[in-house]
């Protein structure tokens, strides 16, 4: 690696000033599992790392009055590991296991993984498909936006050079909503999505109420299947709607053909993934219904 | 130079590295535990594992400035000269190793599990050896390697694939 300068970040705000000093040269360095191989390999100017590895405010997972914050430095077994993660949101139980391997996600963490922000990353459909917001910290302190407003393309996020990502905040509403995450890799370890998913919905009076669809590896970001999501909403939950609204989602998005697989491929897995989690998460809905009666 | 103080094996040791200098580099280079592998060196195959803090962890993807005050256990710290670790043992009684390049890596993956979960199921077992390559073996040997040596250490008999094969 070619020389460069490491300072320690006590806390966000402290990660904040370093930026500030040191932009646009330097960057952010939290579990290091994407930025190492960057440094190694990359060709960004880079000489300045402000590592917030010990940042003290970053690596809660709390529930508040707005719902459920995770700091952006808590790593993927954290969240694995989480008993109220489990309760609330356990879709994103699924999405970190379905990362790497338990080195690297022993290291890596939620908010490293929105930032890097390749189209693949894992962490990123449960999010978008629960209307999860993040926390901002700038210079003038901060500010709050939707997950699907930090994504800007591969590899770029709409963050300033001296902005860092402090939390991603979960809607109470949306906590306990059924939701599936599905990926569709090569392997099953370390290996990076040809599609993933996270689709859910409520049931009422048997009809699909709000449902939420967000892919992945499909775009040049993970997106929200809008049409879709219009096309089933106050629809039964029937084979016939379910498969139909995996066409349209596959109609939404623009994937690419590379070595893993052709657009046509990751199509076709879409119309089947999204069909397969809506299943899933109304088989979901249906139980905790008739629990409730009981 | 930034002047580093970590633990490793039970032992604090000291050393001045460059910022740039990644804890597998500082383990091998300046402490002489050549025991973690460089091997892809982006955090593929898993022959730099070493435990920090209690958690199997890639030290290729580490900068040393980040392991700093904290508790590393490397391969050389599982066997003395008088008696292997029980997972070293079962690995040698299963023949779980071939080429054993990966084997550091591997066994310290499944100490990190066994430590956490002490009658962990073969699933368990396969996801804690996902992140570690092993283009020899099949990985059969080295999870029944696991579950004897997870018997060993919860004090029951042990099942020797030598005694399976008589």
């Amino acid at each position: 690696m070619r020389p460069f300068q490491v300072y320690v970040a006590k806390d966000s705000e402290h990660a904040v000033s370093l930026l500030c000093e040191h932009a646009p040269r330097a960057v952010i360095l939290a579990g290091g599992t994407d930025l190492l191989v960057d440094l190694k390999h990359g060709s960004k100017p880079w000489d300045v790392i402000v590592d917030i590895s010990r940042a003290e405010d970053l690596n809660a997972i709390t529930l508040t009055g707005e719902g459920l914050a995770i700091g952006a430095r808590v790593t993927h077994t954290d969240i694995m590991r989480s008993p109220v993660i489990r309760e609330s949101a356990p879709a994103l139980i699924d999405a970190a296991h379905s990362i790497g391997a338990v080195q690297t996600r022993n290291l890596g963490t939620i908010g490293g993984n929105l930032m890097t922000c390749v189209p693949s990353m894992d962490s990123g459909p449960a999010l978008l498909a629960l209307d999860a917001g993040v926390t901002i910290r700038g210079p003038e302190g901060l500010r709050r936006l939707p997950l699907a407003e930090l994504f800007v393309g591969p590899r770029k996020t709409s963050l300033a050079p001296t902005e860092i990502l402090v939390d991603i905040v979960i809607p109470k509403h949306n906590l306990g909503k059924p939701l599936v995450f599905l990926k569709f890799g090569l392997r099953k370890g370390q290996a990076l999505a040809l599609v993933n998913v996270a689709a859910g919905c409520r049931l009422n009076g048997g009809k699909v109420w709000e449902p939420t669809i967000a892919l992945g590896a499909v775009a040049p970001t993970v997106i929200r299947a809008q049409a879709a999501e219009a096309y089933l909403a106050g629809r039964a939950p029937s084979e016939q709607n379910l498969s139909e609204t995996g066409r349209i989602a596959a109609q939404e998005a623009k994937p690419i053909s590379d070595f893993r697989a052709s657009a046509d491929y990751r199509r076709d897995l879409i119309a089947v993934l999204v069909a397969r989690a809506l299943r899933q998460a109304c088989a979901g809905t249906e139980i905790e219904q008739a629990e409730m009666i009981a | 130079m930034t002047d580093i103080a970590i633990t490793v094996n039970g032992e604090l040791r000291k050393a001045s590295v460059p910022s740039e200098t990644t804890l597998l580099q500082l383990l091998r280079d300046n402490f002489q535990l050549t025991g973690a592998k460089l091997g892809c060196d982006v955090g593929d195959c898993g022959a730099c594992t070493v435990i920090v803090d209690g958690a199997a962890v890639n030290a290729c993807l580490m900068l040393a400035v980040q392991a700093e005050g904290r508790d590393i256990i490397t391969i050389e710290g599982l066997a003395n000269r008088q008696v292997f670790h029980p997972l070293q043992q079962a690995f040698e009684e299963s023949g779980a190793l071939q080429c054993g390049f990966c084997g550091p890596g591997v066994i310290l993956s499944a100490k990190a599990l066994l430590d956490e979960n002490p009658d962990p199921d073969v699933y368990e077992i396969r996801d804690a050896l996902a992140g570690n390559l092993c283009r020899c073996t099949g990985y059969t040997k080295m999870i029944e390697a696991v579950q004897n040596a997870a018997r060993i250490l919860r004090g029951e008999p042990e099942i020797s694939s030598r005694m399976i094969s008589r």
